[in-house]
């Protein structure tokens, strides 16, 4: 909010440069956005916030300076003569409904319409608002100064004088200020200001066309009234409008402002010769609002604040501020909030109005008593855990929004939950999986020129559910180009599925997760390529799937190379607790190794072949590693070569040669009865 | 040596004293035939092809971990050592978690200062516009009522999409609850942190401020970053950056969690506490000069490589 600084010195004897002024005001929490001009020509722009309506004027603003400079506050000047017919004769009001209007005044002046005086024109193009004739231009100037909108009828506009405060009947139409015709038929009742017949303008949010004020006005009836402020809140915003004088009503303002305020106008009325204000004032006052009493303990000042504010600071404070304070007995007194204060409706609003011209700056900074020490949890340790793994195999962290297309191409995730009232038609689905976003993130990087993508991201998806959706946190890698980093010593290779297997087991194993099954293809996900993915179960559960990108998902993206991915749940991967390891005695005698190359089928899975060896060869046998494959002549086709690499020890003594041979001849046996062929041993 | 029996007593001390002077002797000798050896195979061993290191070295796939969670870890570092836990709430929350019970009802014009997403078929579901959710579940599943000590890192969304805002964004929130805690012990965290994170030489300042869910409302700002206080466009020539909203807990905030709790779990009158949120970003962008909110979320490697972690 603009505040000129002259402005302010009309109600308070500050000296303090503008500058100096508006630090001050920071620190009691109107902070200083914007500084312009100089000297007497200096206008502060504060930053309001939206608690404090009796702060979006000057005289607001004034008190706050009073009390942080202990100076006093000078009165609005409020004095005018009243001249001709009483205003009653020529206006009547009702009000229909209480509910929406509390307070209605009025009163009724001769005019004479022109352009305002020069100072008037320079405050309100100082505080953002455009001139346009003496009466409007006092109203807003009004407004300005002590936070009550009012509104001009011409009176002569007005049906038989009489004014009805009620709420819209469906379907009823009011062409507004600014042109627009608006139909107040919708759900939310909104409240208007109508004559014996139709509504004349919005209540607490515009006026009406049909009783504008022009050059050839001369009578006018001024409106200053106190409105409910969920009801202009509810109004203003089925008609989706937004207007300084709904702004503040919705807010809350003085419901002591009417009388005031167009007291104020006739000053200024007369003071400027625009016109002179018939006698008396019409007011409706329906639902008086009760004055807020409060108590204050200062044990609760200082159980709050952390300080101790001596009782001969806390009533000077709350004074300026227009508070009364009773008198103190055993640490306690009786506060009445003044009506201006709507937002300060307990004991604790009021130990923050002290705390802020107290100052925040007196309270001394210290940590609180020590605690429990707590740490991560396990789980948030191996989420850590699995960041720091998947960076260190060559991965890049990327983050994607939460939601995006409801469908994505070639990815059929199931049905998204939906957003009601999304940024983008691309923005309207939570996302169920983190695939989609990633494969965004591929055409990003390509389209940059890039080829060599390894991204991976941890986040969460949703899925429709109860009254909540479900939401669950996942991992999702995906990996294209070449399989690791290229260097002048050696020849690229193109990433494989093996690339993505491999980083899962290294992440198993830094997990210290238990066995995990990469081999197993039934219930993959339709956008995998059936032949070269794979589920991931672990410990029997599946917790996700990896493996190449769907041939027919690649086309929908317009992807010519392979595209590997992986998408696991995060759940699974770190709650499960490691037990911690034991630890395995060293082995003292020595170890026998034996290579055997088998000729076997290509249908054959390594896996098999593996677990028949180990069974074969009986307890001697420590381990069995595969270290050779291979499918091109002289193995004949259809068939494949494999050489794995046998190791046999025993824990209490030396195995003899004749042990080893015969447990050797054992997986020789086994395999050439499982139709493999041994071509060396 | 073995024919040392066959000398009589007298000339077999003399023979003895010879026989090891000549042993002696010869293993000198073959010592230094061994270390002959020995250099002369080490030498050729050296003969042998050099490398040029010059050339680049073989670098592993080099992963970034996003920025943004470099600097989230940091922030929960930092409160961990002090006793924190780190608690997640929800994404999507109902209303009553992200606005009713935070002293925001139905109407209040705070709603106002966030524009909320809302999820289509549910009566008030909504994406959580802000961390302050995580409070209120953890207050009601929190085993050691009434004292609590969390901060709530996590993502949350407001319908707002330019370089100063993007629709979804991560914020850090603070909550802490017991007999005693104040408006000090407030200041005292936060400027503890801020220096952690920033360094001891940036002043902070508190300000008074408004926030629905709590009273005193304070914010924190920073000793401009980029000017050192002296007044630049960063700063809109304050010389100081809002950095973080605080303030003590609202007790109408307690009082909604006793209300679903069915008993004075958080007394208003025995307990007090702090609570603070700050945006992620917002450290991010300070910490590396970054001017542009979107870039976080573009996932441009030629943005994320930048950084070391």
């Amino acid at each position: 909010m603009k505040v000129p600084y002259a402005w302010l010195r009309e109600y308070v004897d500050v000296e303090v440069t503008a500058q100096k002024l508006g630090e001050a005001l920071t620190l009691v929490g109107l902070a200083l956005e914007g500084l312009e001009g100089e000297g007497d020509a200096a206008v502060l722009d504060l930053d309001v916030t939206t608690n404090r309506v009796d702060c979006m004027n000057v005289y607001g603003v004034a008190r706050e300076v009073a009390v942080i400079y202990g100076l006093p506050l000078k009165p609005l000047a409020l004095g005018f003569a009243e001249r001709g017919s009483p205003a009653g004769e020529a206006l009547d009001v009702v009000i229909e409904a209480p509910d929406l209007c509390p307070r209605f005044c009025a009163r009724v002046f001769d005019v004479a319409l022109g352009p305002s005086p020069e100072w008037l024109r320079k405050r309100l193009e100082a505080v953002g608002v455009r001139p346009i004739s003496n009466l409007v231009d006092l109203t807003n100037y009004v407004m300005m100064e002590m936070g009550q909108p009012t509104h001009a009828f011409d009176l002569g506009k007005i049906p038989k004088g009489r004014l009805k405060v009620r709420w819209a009947r469906a379907g009823e139409r009011v062409t507004t200020l600014d042109g627009a015709e608006r139909i107040l038929a919708g759900k939310v009742p909104v409240g208007v200001v109508a004559g014996p017949e139709s509504p004349l303008a919005l209540a607490g949010i515009m006026g009406g066309a049909s009783s504008e004020v022009s050059d050839a006005t001369r009578v006018v009836a001024l409106e200053a009234a106190a409105w409910e402020p969920r009801a202009i809140r509810r109004g203003a915003r089925a008609l989706g409008m937004h207007t300084e004088a709904s702004h503040r009503f919705e807010r809350g303002a003085d419901p002591e402002g009417p009388p005031l305020a167009l007291n104020r106008l006739a000053h200024l009325l007369e003071k400027t010769g625009a016109g002179t204000c018939r006698p008396g004032l019409i007011e409706r006052h329906p639902a008086p609002t009760a004055r807020t009493r409060l108590v204050l303990r200062s044990t609760r000042l200082e159980a709050v604040l952390g300080t101790t504010v001596p009782t001969a600071r806390v009533g000077p404070i709350l004074e300026g501020l227009g508070f009364s304070v009773g008198r103190w007995a055993s640490g306690q007194a009786e506060i009445v909030v003044p009506t201006w204060r709507g937002d300060v409706s307990r004991e604790v609003d009021l130990v923050e109005e002290v705390g802020r011209h107290h100052g925040l700056g007196r309270v001394d900074a210290t940590l609180p008593p020590s605690a429990h020490p707590q740490g991560l949890t396990d789980s948030q340790r191996r989420g850590r855990l699995i960041r720091d793994t998947l960076c260190a195999a060559g991965f890049t962290e990327v983050i994607n929004y939460a939601f995006g297309p409801a469908v994505t191409a070639g990815m059929d995730v199931g049905p998204a939950v939906v957003l009601k009232n999304p940024l983008a038609e691309d923005q309207a689905g939570l996302r169920r999986s983190l695939l989609p976003g990633l494969l965004a993130n591929l055409g990003t990087n390509l389209r940059q020129g890039r080829k060599d993508i390894a991204i991976f991201e941890m986040g969460r998806v949703f899925a429709p559910g109860g009254d909540l959706p479900v939401e669950e946190r996942r991992l999702a890698l995906l990996l294209a180009g070449e399989g690791r980093a290229a260097h002048w010593s050696e020849r690229v290779r193109p990433a494989d599925v093996f690339d993505v297997k491999g980083l899962l087991e290294l992440l198993f194993r830094r997990l210290g997760l238990g066995t995990a099954d990469l081999a197993s293809g039934g219930g993959l996900p339709s956008y995998l390529h059936p032949g070269r993915s794979a589920v991931v179960r672990l410990n029997g559960d599946v917790v996700g799937s990896y493996g190449a990108l769907h041939p027919e998902t690649r086309a929908a993206h317009d992807l010519r190379d392979d595209v590997l991915v992986a998408e696991l749940g995060l759940e699974a991967l770190q709650e499960r607790p490691a037990p911690p390891v034991r630890m395995e005695a060293l082995d003292r005698f020595p170890a026998v190794s034996r290579d055997l190359s088998i000729l076997s089928d290509v249908r054959q899975s390594s896996a098999a072949l593996l677990a028949l060896i180990r069974e074969a060869a009986g307890a001697s046998l420590r381990a069995v590693a595969l270290v050779d494959r291979y499918d091109r002549p002289p193995v004949p086709p259809g068939k494949l070569s494999l050489t794995v690499s046998l190791r046999f020890q025993d824990r209490s003594r030396t195995l003899t040669g004749e042990e080893v041979q015969a447990a050797v001849e054992g997986v020789v046996r086994a395999l050439r009865a499982a139709g493999a062929e041994i071509r060396g041993e | 040596m073995k024919l040392l029996g066959q000398f009589g007593p007298a000339e077999r001390g003399q023979a003895g004293q010879l026989l090891n002077e000549l042993k002696q002797e010869v293993e000198r000798g073959l010592e230094q035939v061994k270390w002959w050896f020995e250099g002369k195979q080490s030498h050729e061993a050296l003969d042998g092809p050099t490398e040029d290191l010059s050339l680049p070295g073989r670098l592993p796939r080099l992963g970034r971990v996003h920025p943004l969670s470099a600097v989230r870890e940091d922030i929960e570092d930092i409160f961990v050592s002090m006793g924190y836990l780190v608690y997640e709430g929800r994404e999507v929350e109902d209303d009553y978690h992200c606005f009713e019970a935070l002293n925001m009802p139905a109407d209040h014009p705070a709603r106002d200062m966030q524009d909320t997403f809302y999820v289509a078929g549910g009566e008030g579901v909504v994406l959580r516009t802000h961390t302050s959710s995580a409070q209120i579940r953890y207050m009601l599943d929190n085993p050691h009522p009434p004292r609590v000590r969390i901060i709530c890192p996590g993502r949350v969304f407001r319908r707002d999409d330019d370089i100063t805002h993007s629709p979804m964004f991560q914020q850090i929130e603070g909550l802490v609850v017991g007999p005693g805690i104040h408006l000090g012990h407030l200041k005292g965290t936060i400027q503890a942190f801020l220096h952690a994170i920033f360094g001891e030489h940036f002043p902070v300042r508190f300000r008074p401020s408004f926030f629905p869910y709590t009273e005193p409302s304070v914010e924190a700002d920073l000793g401009c970053v980029v000017c050192g206080g002296k007044g630049c466009r960063v700063c809109k020539g304050t010389g100081w950056l809002e950095i973080l909203g605080s303030g003590m807990v609202h007790p109408a905030v307690f009082e909604a969690v006793n209300e679903r709790r069915g008993r004075k779990v958080y007394d208003p009158e025995e307990v007090t506490g702090f609570a603070f949120g700050l945006g992620i970003e917002r450290v991010a962008m300070m910490r590396h000069g970054i001017d542009d909110i979107r870039l976080f979320y573009g996932n441009d490697l030629r943005f994320l490589e930048q950084f070391a972690r």
